[in-house]
């Protein structure tokens, strides 16, 4: 993989001196980027959205030459699909490469786009994606479980910074330092997933006892005594143990590839036998 | 209770916009609690709200980052059961049930948008090559547009029409079903919990864990505290993770001295 990154890194480093794009062009791609996802299509993905934010930059690069606007838009319109926050590092870095070599850097976007997209989508969706809504989902259920609603808002405001502030800034970033970026950020990054997910099942240990709900309500008959099985038995070996062995179950299944569909269903026929003959609650 | 028009209106609105930035603004994504509350507070019960919101972020979990697959829509779950819940009065558990079969329903839909959206591409081309590049840019906009009434269109029939038939359809089921359904609301979170350990290195840090699980389960704490604690031990994790990488390039450096 680190051969092919450093074959397709573009030639052009830094934004020099045959600037066509002004920071404000950019910015408006960026913009326009929000596109993102709405234009998803089975046979290009992301393309449309592509067209969408790049066609008046590109129109400024090739204000002269309509036949080589239209080559770089059929370029533009060719299957895409990068974790969206993330995209603007390569397409940032495919319109630096345009303004400077025109139709004839085409190619060279074409690659670096298909060279990148894998990898750079595996560091974004792992940490937007993944990460992010694990731990600050489970905080604001948690929260809203007790009828707070201030989790779901700090939510809303981490994901104003790390989705759309850096779905934005990420254009500029492409444009400057064009590719080099992914590369020196790659081993980074695989530290930080591994950290961040010791944080998320640190969370997820906590969430199961607090918000799985699952109890018994039988309770056996030995000559006078009767033994309630939850307070005498379960309890004892191990606080929150139901929860615990759903959880192992559900993720057995999940392992063997049963859908999550199916599941929900289970569980929910679980409880209606569970209801009907009372040994849940 | 009945809702007026200005509600369903509002909140068919909501459910549009809903989508429209989970696939392009990205700020609020599948914050499911966040627009179940919202729906909440519109119908006059934001609590009701929260708590199906709750239920269906925790099932949620681990689940919707795998985008593509055919998940229900946990957020248009949320907010179906929130309104059908306030509408009924009835339990949450049947409101989260009725929910689940709404945004699973839904994900048809899906797949019809991003059928159609396959012709929108082909156009926009087309109008490229043509050289008529304002409506390249503009038909764009047909994307967004599906895919906000792929949301809207179901949330305005459960509105128009959810309450009564689920009262309808209540009234004659036994206890047991009605009961079942709050129980599985109760366990249903429980798929989120799987979901995350599947894809998560659950068995390289197994300890963290249970260091987690007993912090809640025994001492009580609850999510705040745990997850800066949590955080505090991925700090020490990411730093002895860069500290090893940086050794092993200098011994690698230093071996290929050696060499010499």
């Amino acid at each position: 993989m680190s051969d092919e990154m450093t074959k397709i890194q573009p030639e052009r480093e830094s934004a020099g001196d045959h600037r066509i794009l002004t920071d404000q062009d950019i910015r408006k791609c960026a913009w326009r980027w929000c596109m993102s996802v709405n234009g998803f299509n089975y046979e290009t993905q992301l393309a449309p959205s592509v067209v969408f934010a790049e066609a008046d930059a590109l129109r400024k690069i090739y204000s002269d030459d309509d036949e080589a606007y239209r080559k770089s838009i059929e370029n533009s319109a060719r299957y895409f699909n990068v974790t969206p926050p993330v995209a603007g590092i390569l397409l940032g870095a495919g319109l630096a490469m345009e303004e400077k070599n025109g139709t004839s850097s085409l190619e060279a976007v074409q690659d670096l786009k298909v060279g990148l997209m894998g990898s750079l989508s595996g560091i974004g969706d792992a940490i937007i994606w993944v990460l992010i809504p694990t731990i600050c989902g489970s905080i604001s259920a948690y929260m809203a479980q007790n009828g707070n609603p201030v989790g779901a808002l700090l939510y809303v405001a981490v994901m104003l910074v790390c989705s759309l502030g850096l779905k934005i800034k990420s254009w500029d970033w492409g444009y400057q330092f064009g590719t080099q970026l992914i590369t020196s950020l790659a081993d980074k990054v695989a530290a930080l997933t591994e950290a961040m997910s010791v944080l998320g099942l640190t969370v997820v240990g906590a969430l199961i006892p607090s918000v799985v709900k699952l109890s018994t309500s039988v309770s056996i008959t030995i000559g006078d005594v009767s033994l309630g099985l939850q307070e005498g038995l379960f309890d004892k070996i191990l606080v929150g143990l139901l929860p615990v062995c759903a959880t192992v179950i559900v993720y057995q299944l999940l392992k063997k590839g049963v859908s999550t569909n199916k599941i929900i269903l289970g569980i929910i026929v679980f409880c209606w036998l569970g209801a009907a003959f009372g040994f849940i609650g | 209770m009945q809702i007026a028009v200005w509600q369903i209106v509002l909140i068919t609105v909501i459910a549009f916009f809903y989508r429209v930035d989970r696939l392009g603004t990205q700020v609020c994504n599948y914050n499911a609690v966040l627009y179940s509350w919202i729906v909440g507070l519109i119908l006059g019960d934001g609590m009701t709200g929260l708590i199906i919101g709750a239920s269906v972020q925790l099932m949620s979990l681990g689940v919707a980052a795998l985008a593509g697959s055919s998940v229900p829509d946990y957020p248009l779950a949320g907010m179906v059961g929130t309104a059908v819940c306030v509408m009924t009065g009835q339990d949450e558990g049947v409101g989260l049930a009725v929910g689940i079969a709404v945004g699973t329903l839904a994900v048809q839909l899906d797949v019809i948008a991003k059928t159609l959206n396959v012709f929108m591409a082909h156009k926009q081309l087309a109008y490229g090559q043509a050289g008529e590049y304002e409506k390249m840019k503009r038909i764009t906009f047909i994307g967004p547009l599906l895919f906000g009434l792929t949301d809207a269109l179901p949330m305005l029939v459960v509105l128009a029409f959810g309450g009564d038939v689920v009262n309808a359809i209540l009234s004659v089921v036994p206890a047991w079903f009605t009961k079942g359904l709050s129980l599985a609301g109760g366990l249903l979170p429980v798929i989120g919990m799987g979901a995350l350990l599947t894809y998560m290195p659950a068995k390289q840090y197994f300890s963290f864990l249970a260091i987690g699980f007993v912090l809640s389960a025994y001492l009580g704490l609850s999510i705040l505290p745990v997850a800066i604690l949590g955080g505090a031990a991925a700090y020490e994790v990411y730093k002895s993770l860069t500290a090893k990488s940086a050794n092993e390039s200098a011994l690698a450096n230093e071996g290929g001295l050696e060499d010499e």
